[in-house]
């Protein structure tokens, strides 16, 4: 299990490397995946609520210092996406999320969740019409995220019977 | 008592550091104008960019041969061009010799590479491989071929963070080229857009859309964009000119920092100011 920890730290420099290298390579219209939040919903699910709600903050915080975005608004957004994946993280179930689509699902559930509350600390205003940012901010990326978490949906081994 | 605190915190664990990890987040929230936080942030997306610029050239190797291609085709035309502008240039200098005026068009151009870029709906940012050591300072301009690509936010000894024209936190005054009309321009998290215009303001689609010279930030008219729309605000006085930028944010590898040296006696008259917090 603590390899576990270790290994989702690790995962999260070259994962954010491949984010701010090659991701914006595959950009449609501006929006981009998210890999981080992928990451985080795997780890989140396997390991609990309460890892994935740290988790989540220290990928926000690691993400902000790095890139120059506002410093806390992702740790906010993604402590509360991994406190969000972490609900799905029932020891019976979990290899059937993440063999199943319903892991594509947690994915999109919880990268709306981040882009709305990334979105909320930077572009709200008395003006900001709230459907639009939902679907323009929330569900687009989070869609594309969704769609590229088939991958672990793919390769992720099956459970062996013993 | 214990007991009790014991029995709260095995019930509500999740709860209780989700919520202490918030509080966190926002009291870090409000601390980044805090001139240590930018050293942090500035010493640790230094040491991150060292290993993402070798990756980014790795990836731009490929794209080395058409953008030579489209290079070439640009040089040839910018050739013609130049011809054509050293003409003008040789009448200006008479003209101006002629009326005496100072030549004040002199900004140094600091070469740069984008090695890394943090594209978000909100928070656009692109890393580049220059720094304090170029000479680069936060504030400062960053230019493309097509017009300008953003501002120098943040800086380390060979690396700088950029906010280009899709962050919200970028707030630019800019003019319509013809009608010479003076507006902010921000990026409201889907578009450009030029708020609080009159409605009686002569702003049409297919305007240029250039850096004003109000701002103190970038003195020179730079390219921005090109008016595409006027959103149709039904009450009220203002309405809201859309704008789409010159530079394709998603394609741009290169850019330039241009270097322009801040000028005391301009600073202490300006209105418009970037924040040097």
């Amino acid at each position: 299990m603590r390899s576990h920890y270790i290994l989702s730290i690790l995962l999260f420099f070259p994962l954010l490397v491949i984010q701010t290298t090659i991701v914006p390579l595959i950009a449609i219209n501006g929006i981009t995946p998210d890999l981080i939040m992928i990451l985080l919903v795997f780890y989140a699910m396997r390991c609990g609520q309460m890892y994935g709600t740290v988790l989540g903050f220290i990928y926000g915080f690691l993400f902000d210092l790095i890139t120059g975005t506002l410093l806390g608004s992702t740790m906010l957004a993604k402590t509360l996406a991994g406190f969000i994946a972490g609900y799905f993280s029932n020891e019976n179930k979990v290899d059937n999320y993440l063999k199943s689509y319903s892991f594509l699902m947690i994915v999109l559930l919880c990268s709306v969740v981040d882009q709305v509350i990334g979105a909320f600390f930077t572009t709200i205003d008395l003006n900001t019409n709230f459907i639009l940012l939902f679907f323009n901010q929330g569900m687009l990326p989070g869609i594309y995220t969704a769609v590229l978490s088939i991958f672990i949906v793919i390769f992720y081994p099956k459970r062996r019977i013993s | 008592m214990y007991k009790i605190f014991s029995n709260i915190w095995e019930n509500f664990k999740e709860y209780i550091v989700l919520v202490a990890l918030l509080i966190v987040s926002l009291i870090i929230l409000s601390l980044n104008q805090k001139p240590a936080v930018r050293k942090v942030k500035s010493l640790a997306f230094g040491a991150f960019a060292a290993v993402t610029s070798v990756v980014s050239d790795v990836v731009n190797i490929s794209n080395v041969r058409s953008e030579n291609n489209h290079l070439r085709k640009m040089n040839a035309e910018l050739m013609l061009r130049i011809s054509e502008l050293r003409q003008y240039g040789i009448e200006n200098t008479e003209l101006k010799n002629l009326l005496a005026l100072k030549d004040t068009a002199k900004y140094p151009l600091i070469p740069a590479a984008i090695i890394s870029k943090s594209l978000s709906k909100y928070q656009n940012t692109i890393t580049l491989n220059t720094g304090t050591k170029n000479g680069v300072k936060p504030g400062m301009p960053v230019i493309n071929e097509f017009g300008l690509v953003g501002i120098v936010s943040s800086t380390s000894k060979d690396y700088s963070i950029v906010k280009t024209l899709k962050n919200t936190e970028l707030k630019l005054t800019v003019k319509d080229e013809r009608s010479r009309i003076d507006g902010i321009m921000k990026w409201n998290g889907t578009n450009l857009v030029i708020i609080d215009v009159p409605k009686t303001y002569d702003v049409e689609p297919g305007d240029r859309i250039i850096t004003s010279d109000l701002s103190s930030i970038i003195a020179v008219p730079l390219p921005v964009g090109v008016v595409i729309g006027l959103s149709k605000v039904e009450t009220g006085i203002f309405n809201e000119v859309k704008v789409k930028p010159f530079v394709d944010f998603i394609r741009t590898e290169h850019v330039f920092v241009l270097g322009i040296v801040e000028n005391k006696e301009i600073k202490g008259l300006e209105l418009n100011f970037y924040n040097h917090k």
